[in-house]
């Protein structure tokens, strides 16, 4: 991180920020897009750099506790119905 | 199902194999879905099921080397829609439109626009998350998953839901602060400073 007292604490573009750079984590940016807001914007723009933490700390949540895996007895049925379908 | 479709002809040993190498390694992913969507156990496991006895049925229109998690996960969608949605627990399904109008207005934008801080979703080791996606609205909740837990692109997600992709966008942005909102209520009532 650079310097943070070098850095904008305002954002004249925070909403179309926040869509980009949800666009860029999303993998839906162009390369341009990307490098453009990582490399020049979001090192000197402090509501945007939290922005992003905060997109990518939700990301990480998300994918640690909103997951669940399907109980065997559940795959194993689903199996069987299809075994007796196919000899059907 | 798709209208224009390429029938395929599939031995028994070709559905076989389809059905284990492209369509149950998703099953984790499609039960937490049908999960997310249904916000039941019982009915989570109904809905699974249904799904992947309504894709071994319509396996010959699935073509090969396509997207079987996409394909898969449009199933589980409308089986939901049309079969569940009716009898779930939710209150009656809102207006989209309306939702959307609503959401879309600068003031709301303005108002949500995240007062959260990475540091308090640090000390959110519990249920917070998962109970805040979970009352989000079904269509909003849908794309969160969709994205960010699925990592589906949003063109796949424009098939799987049939919208068009600059409303899978706008939903998602909205999604997305409408989460943030709740996780900034979760953090406050926690004690955490959020802004």
């Amino acid at each position: 991180m650079n310097d943070p007292s070098k850095m904008k604490h305002d954002c004249p573009n925070q909403k179309d920020c926040l869509q980009l750079l949800q666009a860029i984590l999303d993998g839906e940016a162009t390369k341009e897009q990307k490098e453009h807001f990582m490399k020049e914007h979001l090192d000197s723009c402090m509501p945007c750099y939290q922005n992003y933490h905060l997109e990518v700390a939700i990301r990480d949540l998300l994918k640690k506790k909103c997951t669940r895996e399907a109980p065997q007895e559940l795959i194993d049925s689903i199996k069987k119905q299809i075994e007796q379908n196919l000899r059907a | 199902m798709e209208e224009e479709i390429i029938k395929n002809n599939y031995t028994d040993a070709q559905k076989s194999r389809i059905f284990d190498q492209e369509f149950m390694p998703h099953i984790n992913a499609m039960y937490n879905f049908a999960y997310r969507l249904t916000l039941d156990r019982d009915d989570a496991k109904d809905l699974l099921q249904d799904t992947y006895l309504k894709a071994y049925r319509f396996i010959d229109s699935f073509q090969e080397g396509t997207n079987a998690k996409a394909w898969l996960f449009r199933i589980l969608k409308n089986s939901f829609i049309n079969d569940y949605r009716k009898k779930s627990k939710e209150p009656a399904k809102v207006d989209y439109q309306e939702v959307e109008t609503y959401y879309n207005s600068e003031d709301v934008d303005r108002q949500i626009t995240p007062d959260l801080r990475v540091e308090s979703l640090s000390n959110m080791i519990g249920d917070e998350i998962s109970n805040a996606l979970n009352a989000l609205d079904v269509d909003f909740r849908t794309v969160i998953i969709l994205c960010d837990l699925e990592g589906f692109k949003y063109e796949e997600m424009a098939k799987i839901l049939d919208i068009p992709i600059g409303t899978v966008r706008s939903r998602l942005h909205r999604a997305r602060n409408l989460l943030k909102e709740k996780l900034s209520e979760y953090a406050k009532s926690m004690g955490y400073k959020t802004a």
